[in-house]
C-alpha cells in the first residue's frame, strides 16, 4: 500500500511538524526552522497541502474550537506510515547516489 | 496622502498587474482598497507590502473561501480589494512576502484556474449563440410583424457579438493553454 507515493517537500516537512498539534502559522514557522530558514511554506501551498492531507487522512483536525479562526492539526498514524515509506525512499536514493558519485 | 488611479486589466494580464502594484509598492504607494478598475493607494513606506492577485476557486461568500481567507489572515495575509472572485492580497515584505516556494506549482494552479474561466465564458457564448440562431431560425418560418423584427434584431445582435468575442478570445485561450504545456515540462525537472 502507499509504496509508490513521492511527497512534496511541503507535505514531507508538514507531516513532520504536525507530530505535535499546530495551527497554520505554527507550522510555517517550524517548517522553516526544521530546514535552517532554507523552506519558507507559502500560505497558499500550506493550504492545498493541508486540505488534500485531510481529505486522504493523513491529519486531522483537532476538535474543540471549532467557532475559532486557528484550526488545529495533528498527524495520524497513516501519516505517521507515510513518512517512514518516504524516508525509506530517500534513503535508497541517498545510498544509490553515494554509490555512483563520490 | 491618498490618490485614486483607474485603468483596467484584463484576466489574463494578473501578472502585469500585479508587477504594477508592486512597483507602485516600491515607489511608496500602497493599495488598501481595489475594485474592477479603480485603485485606491495610500502612501506610506517604500515596498512595505508585496501584493499578489488570486482567483478563488468558489464564490467569495462560500465557506471554502471564508476558511481560506481566514487562514491566510492568521499568517499575516490580508484582502485589500475584490472584484467577482479575484481578490488583492498584500502582507508586510518584512515578513517574506508571497515568494511561492514552488513557482513552477503555483503558476500553474493559476493557469489551470484561468483555463476553467475561459472555458466557463466560451461555453456560454456557445449556448447563447445557439439560442440566437434557433430563435432566428424558427422566426424566420413563422413569425412576422414588428415583434419579431425587433427579436430578428436582437438575436443577430447577440449572434453577432457572441461570435466577435469569441474569435476574439482565440489567442488568448491559445496562448494559455501553451503555458499550461510548457509549465508542465518544467514541472518534470524541477519538481
Amino acid at each position: 500500500m502507499n509504496e509508490n507515493i513521492v511527497l512534496t517537500e511541503a507535505v514531507f516537512y508538514t507531516l513532520l511538524a504536525l507530530h505535535a498539534p499546530l495551527h497554520g502559522y505554527g507550522i510555517m514557522q517550524e517548517t522553516e526552522k526544521m530546514s535552517n530558514g532554507r523552506l519558507k511554506l507559502s500560505a497558499g501551498t500550506l493550504y492545498g497541502a493541508l486540505s488534500t492531507m485531510l481529505e486522504k487522512g493523513w491529519i486531522k483536525a483537532l476538535p474543540g474550537e471549532e467557532e475559532s479562526r486557528r484550526k488545529e492539526y495533528q498527524i495520524t498514524e497513516l501519516g505517521k506510515a507515510i513518512v517512514k515509506g518516504e524516508m525509506a525512499r530517500l534513503e535508497e536514493l541517498v545510498e544509490n547516489g553515494k554509490k555512483i558519485i563520490k | 496622502m491618498k490618490k485614486t488611479i483607474f485603468r483596467l486589466y484584463y484576466v489574463w494580464q494578473w501578472e502585469k498587474e500585479e508587477q504594477w502594484l508592486n512597483d507602485m509598492s516600491k515607489k511608496g504607494w500602497q493599495l488598501v482598497h481595489a475594485t474592477i478598475g479603480k485603485f485606491n493607494f495610500e502612501s506610506g513606506e517604500p515596498s512595505e507590502y508585496n501584493y499578489r492577485l488570486e482567483l478563488l476557486d468558489s464564490n467569495i461568500k462560500s465557506l471554502e473561501s471564508t476558511s481560506y481567507l481566514n487562514f491566510l489572515q492568521e499568517t499575516g495575509i490580508e484582502m485589500v480589494g475584490k472584484c467577482k472572485n479575484w481578490i488583492y492580497l498584500r502582507c508586510k515584505t518584512a515578513d517574506g512576502g508571497f515568494e511561492p516556494n514552488n513557482k513552477t506549482l503555483y503558476d500553474l494552479t493559476h493557469l489551470l484556474k484561468l483555463q476553467e474561466f475561459t472555458n466557463k465564458v466560451r461555453n456560454t457564448l456557445i449556448v447563447l449563440i445557439a439560442l440566437g440562431v434557433c430563435t432566428l431560425l424558427t422566426l424566420e418560418s413563422f413569425g412576422s410583424g414588428h415583434l419579431a423584427d425587433f427579436v430578428k434584431g436582437f438575436c443577430t445582435g447577440i449572434c453577432l457579438s457572441g461570435s466577435l468575442v469569441s474569435v476574439f478570445m482565440i489567442p488568448f485561450t491559445k496562448s494559455i493553454n501553451e503555458k499550461i504545456k510548457k509549465t508542465i515540462k518544467e514541472m518534470y525537472t524541477c519538481e
